[in-house]
């Protein structure tokens, strides 16, 4: 995609004549002032309301406060891993419901699979809060936090497995077939490692909305990076500071991924 | 609780929070909608710092959770003497998130374009504006209708956020809450939120998939 984004780039714009570079150049400069006077701005507000002063950013340089930072992150790199291993089972049956079931499993499927897709995940979350208990079923917050995000995922997981089984040539599946695999082990022998491959790009994006689903640990008090963020901030009553940086450790673990993402699919 | 039992008791504030949530959803990706285009536009232009700020607002906004986006609006910008009701803080966070999304979409849906047809249209004589406007934007957006009712599907989940703050009326999912909180709601609380939510997705779906049929720019 990066290349072909190079591409359509460049031939949207002509070459530049005097007169466009002059205007291009103009523009440079009246933006750059812009944006500069823009995070100058940000960063007064920041410093007439005392947010710069040091008692608010010092503990980062204290070795404890990463560390626990990196307790509450290790908590939510469970809770994902854990919730990613869920959806994507329950996403493959889902799927395999979906595209090889009889007529029932089928529309059973397609049901749990646009019901899943048309919930918010908070909905879930809540259901398996004040819900579970109505029957009598008590689960450890851990569970109450990951078995929600990976059920609101997992219709979403099952329609981009669909669409890897959908992409993998027909061809293939005929000459599984006309060689004496039976349709099951065509399905798993042949079909799905393609598909699979396909889709571990779009897998990975799917990752990225389960870790960003477990940052409602809060809601069950599971000790996420969000929550020990909340206990750092009444050590050192320091909000604003902690949270920013609780959000950027957020962007980049996210941004990295998409990265990974995007890079994988352009290797194939 | 039966069915019967909450909505007699409920019933209204269910219509509210319905409305509340569908208002959301509406004035969100309607402001995504316009920031979303602006930054794309950013992003394509040739003036380097906009380019930069375009593509620096996206990667901010689609890697960041919405609780943690409208935790920051709730909690840590009040610091900084900047005070939003809780309505507008939700209507920021659910806004800004789509938007960044909607670009990237915008961006794919420039990128499917084949890059013979720009040459072609100048070779007509067209001028810049006129393939911007004439070639290039009525292709994005034919070939991005899918992806756009995705987003507004995904928007409306996420104005789900309301029910982490006091919003009056509240919306679907903090309606939920607070029944379960105040009464023992049942399983019936949840399963009428959860399908006026699932009803609405697949609606817009449906929707979707009939405009994309008539406009889809078949290659």
């Amino acid at each position: 995609m990066k290349n072909q984004q190079i591409t359509i780039l460049d031939v949207l714009y002509e070459e530049p004549g005097p007169k466009t570079r002059r205007k291009i150049f103009t523009f440079t400069i009246l933006s750059s002032i812009l944006v500069t006077l823009f995070v100058l701005l940000i960063i007064f507000r920041f410093y007439v309301t005392g947010q710069l002063s040091a008692r608010y950013w010092r503990f980062f340089a204290k070795w404890t406060t990463w560390a626990f930072l990196l307790k509450g992150l290790l908590g939510t790199v469970r809770v994902a891993l854990m919730a990613a291993l869920i959806t994507f089972s329950m996403g493959f049956l889902f799927m395999f419901g979906r595209v090889r079931g009889y007529k029932v499993v089928k529309f059973i499927s397609s049901v749990l699979i646009e019901f899943t897709r048309g919930v918010p995940t908070l909905l879930f979350i809540y259901f398996f809060f004040f819900g579970m208990p109505l029957f009598g079923i008590k689960m450890s917050a851990f569970w109450k936090i990951t078995i929600p995000v990976a059920v609101s995922a997992s219709g979403a997981v099952a329609e981009v497995l669909r669409g890897g089984v959908n992409a993998v040539h027909k061809g293939q599946r005929e000459a599984a077939l006309s060689l004496g695999l039976t349709e099951n082990r065509t399905f798993f022998k042949i079909v799905f490692p393609q598909a699979f491959k396909y889709v571990i790009p779009s897998l990975i994006s799917e990752l990225v909305i389960v870790l960003k689903d477990t940052t409602f640990a809060y809601v069950v008090s599971f000790n996420d990076l969000m929550q020990n963020s909340s206990v750092l901030i009444s050590n050192y009553d320091a909000l604003l500071s902690v949270y920013l940086v609780a959000a950027v450790i957020y962007i980049l673990i996210n941004y990295f991924l998409n990265k990974l993402s995007v890079a994988l699919a352009l290797k194939r | 609780m039966s069915i019967t039992e909450l909505l007699s008791q409920f019933g209204h504030e269910y219509f509210l929070g319905y409305l509340t949530t569908l208002q959301l959803t509406f004035f969100s990706f309607l402001g995504a909608f316009i920031i979303g285009t602006v930054m794309t536009v950013f992003r394509v232009s040739p003036i380097k710092p906009l380019r930069t700020f375009g593509n620096f607002y996206v990667q901010v906004f689609r890697n960041i959770p919405g609780a943690a986006l409208l935790i920051l609006l709730v909690y840590a910008i009040p610091y900084l003497s900047i005070v939003f009701s809780y309505y507008t803080c939700v209507l920021i966070a659910t806004t800004l998130i789509p938007s960044a999304f909607l670009s990237e979409h915008l961006i794919t849906g420039i990128n499917t374009i084949d890059k013979g047809q720009i040459e072609a249209a100048r070779s007509l004589g067209l001028t810049f504006s006129q393939i911007i406007s004439k070639i290039v934007i009525p292709q994005a957006v034919r070939s991005t209708v899918l992806h756009m009712t995705n987003l507004l599907v995904a928007t409306m989940l996420t104005t789900a956020i309301a029910s982490q703050v006091p919003l009056n009326p509240l919306d679907l999912t903090g309606l939920v809450a607070h029944i379960n909180t105040h009464a023992t709601g049942g399983i019936m609380a949840f399963a009428i939120s959860a399908i006026l939510y699932c009803l609405t997705a697949v609606l817009i779906g449906q929707i979707g998939n009939k405009i994309d049929k008539k406009v889809r720019v078949l290659r």
